[in-house]
Order: C-alpha cells, then structure tokens, then sequence
C-alpha cells in the first residue's frame, strides 16, 4: 500500500506542501509497520524474551536498572562458568544494556512505570522503526527521495532484518544495525560536505557501534576500504580527508573506551585496514602539499627517497611487532569468514552453531525475495551513475553479500544494503514510467523526447507503462506478502515456549523450559550448581538464578569439552567428571515425547565432537557412539557406549515404560521414530529430582 | 590426466601378462589343496606380488589360497569393486585411486611390516563368485581380512561414514590393525599408522602462474595506459558476476561440496527437495534466472532512457518486461517446490 501512496506522490508533485506531507505520512506508516510487523510472538504467547543470549543480556540490564553504572562496569559474576566466574563489565559491549536501562529510567522518571523486562522486549521493534526513517535519509542521499521512500518501506518489512529484530530477541543486533546505518549516513553527509562536523556526529555514532556489537569490526574496514578506492579512482580530495582524518582519531579513541575494546582497536590486524588508510591519506595529503610548493623536479627527487626509505622502516617495524606478539592474529570467527573451510576443519565449537553455516540460494530468497533480483539491478544503476557516495554503497553491498554468502547470521548485515539498492531499483524503474503515464493529463511535462512522438504513440506508451507500473505494483504487493507470511511463519516463535498444533486442531502451548527453571530456582539451595549443556546456560543464571558451569559465551573451549566428556561418559566416569567440577544437579532437555527435535540427544553428537577436541577427552571417539552401520541411532541397535552414557540415561530414564502414541510399544521416541533400546535401567549415582509435565 | 591413462593402461597390459603367467600356475596346482602352500612360501609370493604392484589383483583361485587360506600371520585389507566400464561405477575409480595412494604410501614408508599386511582388489567381472559368498552386493566395499579368524562386522569399512579419501582409508587401516597388532606384537610394536603421501596436485600452482602471467603480460603490454582498470563496465559486470554467485549458493557449494545431481526413483532430480540444501546443478539453474530476471529489469531501465528509437525501444521494454515476469515465475515455482507450505505462486504452480 505505501507503494502505490509512493506513486501518486511522484506522480502529483506538483504541489510542494502535499507532497512533504504524504513522505510524511509514508515514512511514519513505515515506522510503525515496521513496529507492529514484530509483534507477532507477543500477539501469540506473551510478552517474553526468546532465545538463549537475551536471556544474559536481559539479566545484565536488571542489575544495571537497579545497581546502576559503576557497579555493573565492576560486577563479577559468579554465576557462570562455575568454578572460574566471569568479569561481566570487562566481557560484553554495554551498548544495548545501556540503552535499555536509559528508556527504562526515562521511562519511570515520568511515570510511566514498566518493567525493565518489557522494555526489553519491545526495545528492537523500536529500533527497526528508527532504522526505516535512518534508511530514508541515508538512500535519500545517495539517491533521491523515491527511492529512500521505497527503500524505507522495504526495510520496514524485510525478514532478514526481522529474524533478529522481533519484539522479545533482546540482542545487540537489534539496536546494532539502526547504528550502523546511522554511521554510515552520517559518513556519506561527511563525505558530501567535508565538514568536520558531520564527522564528529559520525564518529560519535560509530562509538554507538562499538559499544553495541562486535560486528563493528565490519564498519571499521569499510570506510577505509572506501576511502582507499576513491585514492585508487583518483577521486581523492580534501573533503575526504578531513572527513576520514576526523572519523578515524575520534572514533579511535571513542572506540578503546569500551572495556571489552580496549587496546584492539590500534593493535589487532582487524583494524590495520583502517589505520594504514589513515598513514596514506596523511601521505597523500602531504604529497599535495609538497607540490604545491615544489618544483617538479625537486618533488620526484624527495619523492622517490623518501618514499624507499619509508617502504623500508614500515616492514621492519610490522615484522618486529609480529614477532614480538604485539599485533595479535585474526581471531577465528573472523578467520573463518575469508577461508570458509577454516572453521569447519578447525574449530567444532563454531561450527556447531548453526548461525555460523554458509547460506545456501534458498535462504537468500526466503530472507530477501524480490530484493534478490532487484538488488543487482539496482548495484547496476549505481554503476552507471558513480560518485563518491555511490561507490561507498557499491562496496557495502559486495562485501556484506560475500560475507552473508559464508555465514547466514551476516544476512542481516546484507538485509539494509539489500532495500537500499532495491529502493534505488525500484525508483529507477518507476521513474520513467509514472512520467509517462502522466502525460496524458499533465501539460507542463518537461520538453524530451516524447514531445516530438505523435499523439497516438504517446498514448499507446501510457498504456505499456501503465501495464508496467501495475506488474511491478503487483511485485511489491507480492513481497509484502511474503514477508508477512515468512514473519508469522518462521521468525516469531519464542524458542522458550513451544507450541504445537494437536490431532483436533487446537494449540497446545509447551511451558515446560520456564516449568523447569521456575522448579530450580523454588527447591533448589541458591549456591546449587547446575550442568546443562552450554546452550541452556544463559537461561538458567537468568531465570532460575543458580550457578552454572558453562553458558553460551563460548570463550572457553576446555571447560566445554569437559562438560561434553561428562555427558557422553557412562555414570561412573561423568560422577567423577561431576565430582571434580563439583555439579549439584544435571539438566537435560529432551524432547522425545513431546516431538520436539532440537533436545539434547540431537545434540549430543556435538557433545561428543567438542568433549573430544581436547587432550583430557581424547578417548571419547565420535564413531563409538555410531552404531555398526555408522548410523546415529538411540534404540536397540544403537552401540553401546551410547546406550550407556549419561545423557542417554538421564533422557530416557523410566521412559521405558511410557506410552507416547497409540499403536506403538513402551518406549517410543516420537523424534527419532524408534523404540528405545535401553528400557529398564536404575540410574546408580544420581537421582532424578524434577520432571516437567511433558518431559522436556 | 592423459598420463594416468596411459600408466594405466599400461599397468593393465603387466597385469594380463602376470594373469597368463598365473594361470599356468593355478591350473598346474589347482588339483592339490589351496593351503598346501606353506605360510612361509605364501608370505613370500605375496611379497613378490606386492613388489611388483602394491595392490594385488585377485582371482577366485588366488582370494581363496592367499586370502582365505590358512594359517596366516598376515593382514589383507581387500577392495572389493568394479571398475570395468559398462558397470558405471563412477566412485569405484575414485575409491581405487584413493586405495592405490593408500598402498603406495604403506609400501614406501612402513617397510617393517611390509609382509604383514598386504592390500588386494577383487573385480566383480573377474571374481562374481567371491563376491557372493562374501555376500556383498554393493561396491566398493574395503574388507580387513585380519591375521587370526574371520573378518568381524567392524573389520567392513563403511564408505558411508568415512568417505573414500586416501587419509580415511590410512586411518581405518589404522585402527583395525590396531586391534590385532596389540594383541600380537606388543613387544616390537611401532604404530602401523600409514603416512598417506598424495601425488602432488600441480593444476592449482599452474593455474595461478598462468593467471598471473597474463595478468602481468596484459599490465606490461598496456603499461603506458591504465585506463581499461578503471573501465567502469568491466568492474560492474565483476561485480554483478559475485553477487549472482553469492546469491545462487555457490559458496554453500564450496564449503558443504553437495553432489551435482541426485539419483531418486523417478529419475534424475536437479532439484534438492528440501530447503537446507542444494545440488550443483540446482545453483546454476538459479544463477542463470536470476540473472535473466535482472538483465530484464535493466532492459526495462535502459528502455525508459529514451536514446534509441522509439519501436526498438518498446521491444525492449516489452522483452525485458515478459522475462522478468516469466523467469520471477519459473524461480518461485522452484522455490515452492523446495519449501514445503510456501502459499504463493506467479505464472507457473
């Protein structure tokens, strides 16, 4: 529908305070569609935060809410990674806890009592509104105001964006995207204009950034890798160069006020990129300035001296840094992102999320649709009409789809690039069209072409653009559509509350997660410690407030593995594993009865990879818990090392002797289709302590 | 590649002239017992086979003196397959290439042991009958036949599991070994671990070298004018190719190495039925629209220009505008098809 609003603006734009109205109205439907397109999840459970990470992030902005700055920036936790705890001030980006607490407060100083647990919930709708009005602006520049309003409004709806931003995923993303295109608005009004200020506001917004997520890192290249090829074009000049000169000092120095930053930003090669732009636009800088004032000949002597003997000095000084250890090496996840192979031959523990696999056609399409193709055409239209801006936006989309083409999670990085060029295509292609259609009433058309064609061709032309308009209004509509149904269909399911539809059609809702924390934190002593599996970490330090042994911030690799060795052990082995990690009380989620397949014995296999990939585990081998046909398989003929483990038997303890579905015997797991093997067993050195109403 | 046929080929005619010399052999001790032959007299000729190729080639008379015979004091790991060519057997050619690098390798590095384990090759043309009472139906299959008693169901290598490179055959080999060798040669022991030494691959390197010097050829030819690097066409078209490669899965291609097409009971599908994965074939149909569907859009941008005529660009338009339509529809039908529930269709179901 904003489309066809979008039309009849361009087309009557005749009348100046009309048509500042109806972008007006656009931009501002756009907001709020961008806001209620996210409320699905709340509109069918309630209001919760989904997924593991918000879980951390929601109990960190608590204490935040209530402790205030200072002592969150010194808080020790000892909750997680029992025995070793965690320096939360010094670990995380404080961007989006901050920004949560500030609306809280805000919110409260006038009255309007919420709790900070709504205020997370709905603070990434928020921010995909201010996202829509900053995508506006930004395309506006680098296009014209078309298509920032179709770009706005595609943005508003995307689902590539809204996999990560409905209300209730509490993650950094939410708010790091609308930072990352204020940065880059910001930046392309700098680069425009050359005044320091627009380069202040962007470095400050880059501060933002930081602070916010760890994909800053993204941000911090591409400028540079912006700026270097407007050297390499030639396109060069002093506006430029205030503008990156500023960003760069600012923003450097901004950026290492972060904790968990620190003294990255001059040190990793990460942001080397950057930092060596900045040497070179100093050179170049310089080097015009010296010509101004030299001869030719003077400037080519001291050119080529200076410029060996610098050559020289900047190798030596990398490699001796390099030795010394003080420019660190790329850190694995960003590794993996330029040798795609890396991470799966090296490093199970990234590999197994399933955020880090590379993205197959289909999931482009699903995420993007029409973007897809409207996307090249778009990149095409950019091409054909360069400058300085257009280049930079060039650039974003190559690298952001070379990097969602290796890991799925950067679509969203790819999603804003995506409605932008989708916006500029679109504008393109409707522009000449409405003009045409226009003509037939409008007398004061601008002299072109058509002014010399014939009566008749003229109107048979209105009639082709008009079947045009109508088909690519008909795309929109479609794509608005298919967003829509990929939204309620695939992103709004809190993965905290299962729901399933029954035999008779009616939803069944699966409380059994919060059913299960709810009991730990009721009857449990409050210095308990609970194992699980790493993925449920967050959850429980947030929800049932005990302490736990590993969680989803996967720094530690050997404390994982040991985890992992404990559960694939048989009881013997895990007792002394638990004894020596000093466990409480053990969590498995299984899903066996309820049908729900992402439970622990489907990961258990990873369990198994990563509890290997130390020295002290080296004897759990992923084939013995194969059985003889390599096949992964839980009943009776599954191998015995399997059958035996500890989670086998904490999952199928007294399962034995249930019945799950008519026609089939004791013991089925609706999961895997197969009776289990193992039926009648006595767990020896625990106890089985709660289980919830549907055996989660 | 053209070497490798003719070693072949040429390993082929040994192979008929050492068949021959056999046969005269078999058929002159064919009327006493297979395991008349002593262990040592064995072990010997078997050594002398290995020498000359490292993979033995067996027949019925020979799988039954050498490898079913008894006693033993040695390991035969046997590749049971078929390579003649009206078999089809596609991965049979790679398994043996990969079985042969495995042999080589043992032969070279492990000399200790080299007449305690031997690697053999049945071919189901030449020996359908072993391959019946070892009631294999398929192949490859790689069997260790181990030093005392029968070959258990761990001594069957599963291909499925572990693939049919050269480094997870070494390993396999590895590990069975392992499970007599402690038994056996505890005191002597030193790891059978086959250190798999892979013909170097030099395409790679010629092809980088063969870039590079046209790219510097074509830079020093040119030298004295850059323009065509910064031809504003040549980066767009470069630029559109990666992201048609991106958006049509070519580095899910690269990282999961799908198979190119996928053999289902009604045919040959191109066409992965779910919407986690993809075949290789399936990637280029989808790069191929996709870019139809943008080259359409462009004709249509380029035909509102308004440079050219008037009737050349309506064609344009009206081309650009029904391929568009056309391919959007062929993509999303392919897209339904995968995504099961998908509701929404154009043009085709």
């Amino acid at each position: 529908m904003a489309v066809k609003l979008l039309k009849s603006k361009t087309g009557e734009a005749s009348s100046h305070k009309y048509e500042t109205l109806l972008k007006l109205t656009i931009l501002s439907l756009g907001a709020i569609l961008s806001f209620s397109t996210r409320l699905f999840s709340v509109l069918r459970y309630e209001s919760v935060i989904h997924e593991f990470d918000p879980y951390f992030n929601y109990r960190t902005t608590k204490f935040l809410a209530e402790e205030g700055y200072f002592a969150f920036h010194n808080w020790f936790d000892d909750r997680a990674w029992y025995p070793l705890g965690r320096i939360i001030g010094g670990t995380i980006y404080p961007g989006l806890m901050v920004t949560a607490a500030v609306f809280h407060y805000v919110l409260n100083f006038f009255n309007f009592l919420v709790d900070v647990r709504n205020v997370c919930v709905f603070l990434a709708p928020l921010f995909s509104s201010f996202t829509t009005i900053v995508t506006y602006l930004l395309t506006k520049e680098l296009k014209n105001e078309s298509a920032g309003l179709t770009a706005a409004v595609m943005i508003a709806i995307v689902p590539g964006y809204i996999s990560r931003s409905v209300a209730g995923s509490y993650d950094n993303e939410g708010i790091a995207i609308f930072c990352m295109l204020l940065t880059y608005y910001f930046w392309i009004k700098a680069v425009k204009t050359g005044s320091i200020a627009w380069a202040a506001a962007c470095s400050l917004a880059y501060f933002y950034m930081v602070s916010s997520w760890g994909g800053y890192v993204f941000l911090i290249n591409l400028i540079p890798l912006h700026v270097f090829v407007l050297m390499v074009t030639g396109r060069f000049s002093h506006r430029i160069y205030v503008a990156y000169s500023t960003l760069y000092c600012i923003g450097t120095i901004l950026s290492m006020q972060i904790p968990f930053v620190g003294f990255q930003p001059v040190q990793s090669s990460e942001h080397m990129l950057a930092f060596g732009v900045f040497g070179l636009a100093q050179i170049l800088a310089f080097i015009d300035y010296l010509k101004s004032k030299l001869t030719q000949e003077q400037f080519d002597t001291l050119f080529h001296a200076v410029f060996s003997l610098f050559g020289i000095i900047v190798i030596g000084a990398v490699s001796v840094l390099l030795i010394t250890g003080k420019i660190s090496p790329w850190t694995g996840r960003f590794y993996s992102l330029l040798d795609p192979s890396y991470a799966k031959n090296n490093i199970p523990i990234i590999a197994s999320v399933s955020e880090h696999q590379p993205t197959a056609w289909s999931s482009f399409y699903f995420d993007l649709q029409l973007l897809v193709f409207l996307f090249p055409v778009g990149l095409y239209v950019c091409f054909s009409n360069l400058n300085d801006a257009n280049i930079f936006i060039i650039l974003y989309g190559i690298t952001s789809i070379y990097f969602a083409g290796v890991m799925v999670r950067l679509m969203l990085v790819l999603a804003p690039v995506m409605c932008i060029m989708g916006g500029i295509a679109v504008a393109s292609l409707l522009g000449k069209y409405i003009k045409d259609i226009d003509q037939g009433s409008k007398s004061h058309e601008k002299k072109t072409v058509k002014g010399r064609d014939s009566q008749q061709s003229q109107s048979r032309r209105s009639e082709i653009s008009m079947a045009f308009v109508g088909m690519l209004t008909f795309f929109m509509v479609m794509y608005a559509f298919h967003c829509t149904w990929v939204t309620s269909e695939a992103y709004s399911s809190p993965s905290i509350v299962l729901s399933a539809r029954s035999y008779d059609g009616s939803l069944i809702i699966f409380d059994d997660f919060r059913e299960a924390y709810y009991w730990l934190r009721m009857n449990t002593p409050p210095d308990a410690k609970i194992m699980s599996w790493w993925d449920y970490g967050y959850q429980i330090t947030a929800m049932a407030n005990r302490t736990i042994l590993v969680d989803n911030n996967t720094w530690n690799n050997t404390h994982i593995s040991r985890v992992g060795q404990a559960m694939a052990s048989p009881e013997d082995k895990a007792y002394e594993i638990m004894r020596e990690l000093d466990v409480d009380y053990v969590l498995v989620i299984f899903g066996g009865l309820t049908g729900y397949s992402s439970d622990d014995i489907n990961k258990f296999l990873w369990m198994v990879r990563i509890g290997g990939s130390t020295d002290r585990g080296s004897h759990i081998k992923e084939q013995d818990y194969y059985s003889s046909n390599g096949e992964f398989r839980v009943d009776r003929e599954g191998s015995q090392n399997m059958l035996n483990c500890l989670m086998y038997k904490m999952c199928y303890y007294r399962f034995g002797q249930m019945y799950t579905e008519g026609g089939k015997p004791t013991g089925y797991d609706r999961v895997r289709s197969a009776e289990i093997g193992n039926k009648d067993f006595e767990l020896d050195v625990l106890e089985e302590a709660y289980t919830t109403e549907h055996w989660l | 590649m053209a070497t490798s046929t003719s070693r072949n080929i040429f390993v082929f005619s040994i192979l008929l002239v050492f068949l021959a010399q056999w046969a005269a052999f078999g058929n002159a001790s064919k009327r006493k017992e297979a395991s008349t032959l002593s262990l040592a007299e064995r072990v010997q000729q078997l050594t002398d086979l290995s020498n000359k190729r490292p993979v033995i080639r067996m027949n019925v008379a020979k799988f039954n003196e050498y490898v079913k015979g008894t006693p033993r004091n040695y390991s035969v790991v046997a590749m049971f397959t078929a390579l003649s060519p009206q078999r089809g057997c596609s991965i049979c050619g790679a398994a043996n290439e990969e079985f042969t690098i495995v042999a080589n390798s043992f032969r070279f590095n492990s000399q200790v042991f080299s007449n305690k384990l031997f690697f053999a090759l049945v071919d189901f043309d030449e020996a359908g009958s072993i391959f019946q009472s070892m009631k294999l139906y398929t192949a490859p299959v790689f069997i260790h036949f181990p030093a005392k008693g029968k070959p258990q169901s761990h001594d069957k290598m599963d291909i499925q599991r572990f693939g049919v490179e050269a480094e997870a055959v070494a390993r396999w080999i590895a590990e069975r070994t392992d499970v007599q060798a402690v038994a056996r040669w505890i005191a002597e022991r030193t790891d059978v671990q086959i250190r798999v030494f892979r013909p170097p691959n030099y395409s790679g390197t010629m092809a980088l070298i063969i870039v590079s010097i046209v790219v510097g050829g074509l830079l020093y030819l040119k030298r004295n004018n850059l323009e065509f690097l910064y031809n504003r066409h040549a980066w767009g078209l470069a630029s559109l190719f990666i992201v048609f490669c991106m958006t049509s899965g070519q580095m899910w291609n690269q990282i999961r190495g799908p198979p190119v097409v996928q053999r289902t009971q009604n045919g040959i599908s191109y066409i992965h039925r779910s919407s986690q994965g993809q075949l290789v074939v399936e990637t280029y149909i989808v790069f191929l629209l996709s870019s139809a569907i943008t080259l359409g859009m462009i004709l249509v941008i380029e035909a509102g220009k308004g440079k050219a005529d008037i009737r050349k660009r309506r064609v344009m338009l009206v081309a650009g505008l029904g391929m568009f339509a056309l391919f959007f529809g062929m993509i999303l039908s392919i897209f339904k098809s995968k995504a099961h529930g998908y509701p929404y269709s154009f043009i085709m179901s």
